[in-house]
């Protein structure tokens, strides 16, 4: 089906996003022990050279943690980070859980390998992260919204992202697309997260908000 | 002293098409995961083309002529031809349709955009030279016009096809 959603619906859905996207900024913040700061959310219909483009680049390198979004409301949902900066969220990560000393860490390794823990310890936070973000919407639903297990993966983002955007753009030209930027100043971590819900699954969203027939 | 006809680097984004007949020509597609990417060249006329397919089935799209390889892939060949390539002597290569994530309960898409250009290509008595498609890594591939030569790049290496 193609996206119907009217311009007036499209602003209750960016609104509530929005707000989730908060949720899930602060929910990596106290996860991680740090001030994590939200960037105002981006929310637009866009085609898929452009969610490309807005991941920085199709070629550019990424650490992503994808969750699927299943139940009332249906689609994608990644955490995006710059390999490096992977890296340091996992050290932080990791110290909160052990506890001060040493970590196994060596900067002089290949920065795309994460070892075992890191990539656990990255994929919690994924999962705190958009599980903040389901929960907030799915205060709005009368039905469970649930995040499938996270998929780590360290690959060109136009790789990852291709076959999140061929789920999306089968029976349409555009998605809706929402991407914030969390960034904790002290240690340089930039990260982003982008949510990619199924067009067709919004109505029931905009339904529960009360917004009938936009 | 000559301009070339077209800029040096032509990049095929998610559903495009580029071809050129520069003798520095480079046609370029980044970051293909699921997506496929087929790449026809002439070693007479040395022009090439590289198209970018995002979906094995749908209808002919303006916007993206190549979104779907059944209604994309004549437009492609077709506008190839248009600028100098003979397809009976031309030399076809894919790569891409890998699988990168488990969504939907392992919906293989990467596996059947290989399938449908594959065949899409026989029934047109076409043979495709050499392939790089499936696995689980991304590829950006290249096209040098000058020579025909084709490389793939993962994260990990840098291979002529």
């Amino acid at each position: 089906m193609t996206l119907t959603l009217s311009d007036a619906g499209e602003n209750i859905v960016a609104g509530t996003f929005a707000r989730a996207m908060k949720r899930a900024g602060e929910a990596l913040g106290s996860m991680s022990g740090q001030v994590i700061d939200v960037q105002t959310p981006l929310i637009k219909r866009c085609s898929a050279a452009d969610v490309l483009e807005m991941a920085g680049g199709a070629e550019s390198v990424v650490l992503a943690i994808y969750l699927g979004i299943t139940g009332s409301l249906q689609g994608h949902a990644l955490l995006l980070f710059a390999p490096p900066d992977a890296h340091r969220l996992a050290q932080i990560l990791l110290a909160g859980l052990l506890g001060p000393g040493e970590l196994p860490f060596d900067p002089t390794a290949d920065e795309l390998v994460f070892d075992e823990l890191e990539a656990s310890a990255l994929q919690e936070a994924g999962n705190i992260t958009i599980s903040a973000f389901l929960n907030e919407i799915g205060m709005h639903l009368h039905e469970p919204v649930q995040p499938t297990p996270p998929q780590l993966i360290i690959e060109m983002a136009g790789a990852v992202l291709d076959a999140v955007l061929l789920d999306l753009v089968t029976e349409a030209d555009q998605v809706l697309a929402a991407k914030t930027t969390f960034s904790e100043g002290g240690r340089a971590i930039d990260g982003t997260m982008f949510v990619l819900p199924r067009p067709d699954s919004l109505q029931v969203l905009l339904d529960a908000l009360g917004a009938f027939g936009l | 002293m000559t301009l070339t006809e077209s800029p040096a680097l032509l990049v095929a984004g998610i559903g495009e098409m580029v071809m050129s007949n520069s003798p520095d020509g480079h046609l370029i597609a980044y970051g293909l995961g699921s997506c496929v990417a087929l790449s026809v060249w002439d070693p007479r006329t040395k022009v090439g083309g590289l198209a970018h397919f995002m979906l094995p089935n749908g209808p002919a799209n303006a916007a993206s002529p190549v979104k779907f390889i059944d209604s994309g892939l004549d437009t492609y060949l077709k506008a190839v031809e248009a600028k100098g390539a003979f397809l009976g002597r031309s030399i076809l290569k894919a790569a891409g349709a890998a699988s990168m994530l488990t969504i939907g309960g392992g919906l293989a898409i990467g596996k059947r955009n290989a399938e449908s250009l594959q065949a899409a290509l026989i029934e047109r008595r076409l043979t495709l030279t050499a392939v790089s498609l499936g696995g689980t890594a991304g590829r950006t591939v290249q096209l040098d016009v000058a020579d025909g030569r084709f490389l793939i790049k993962s994260l990990s290496s840098v291979s002529e096809l």
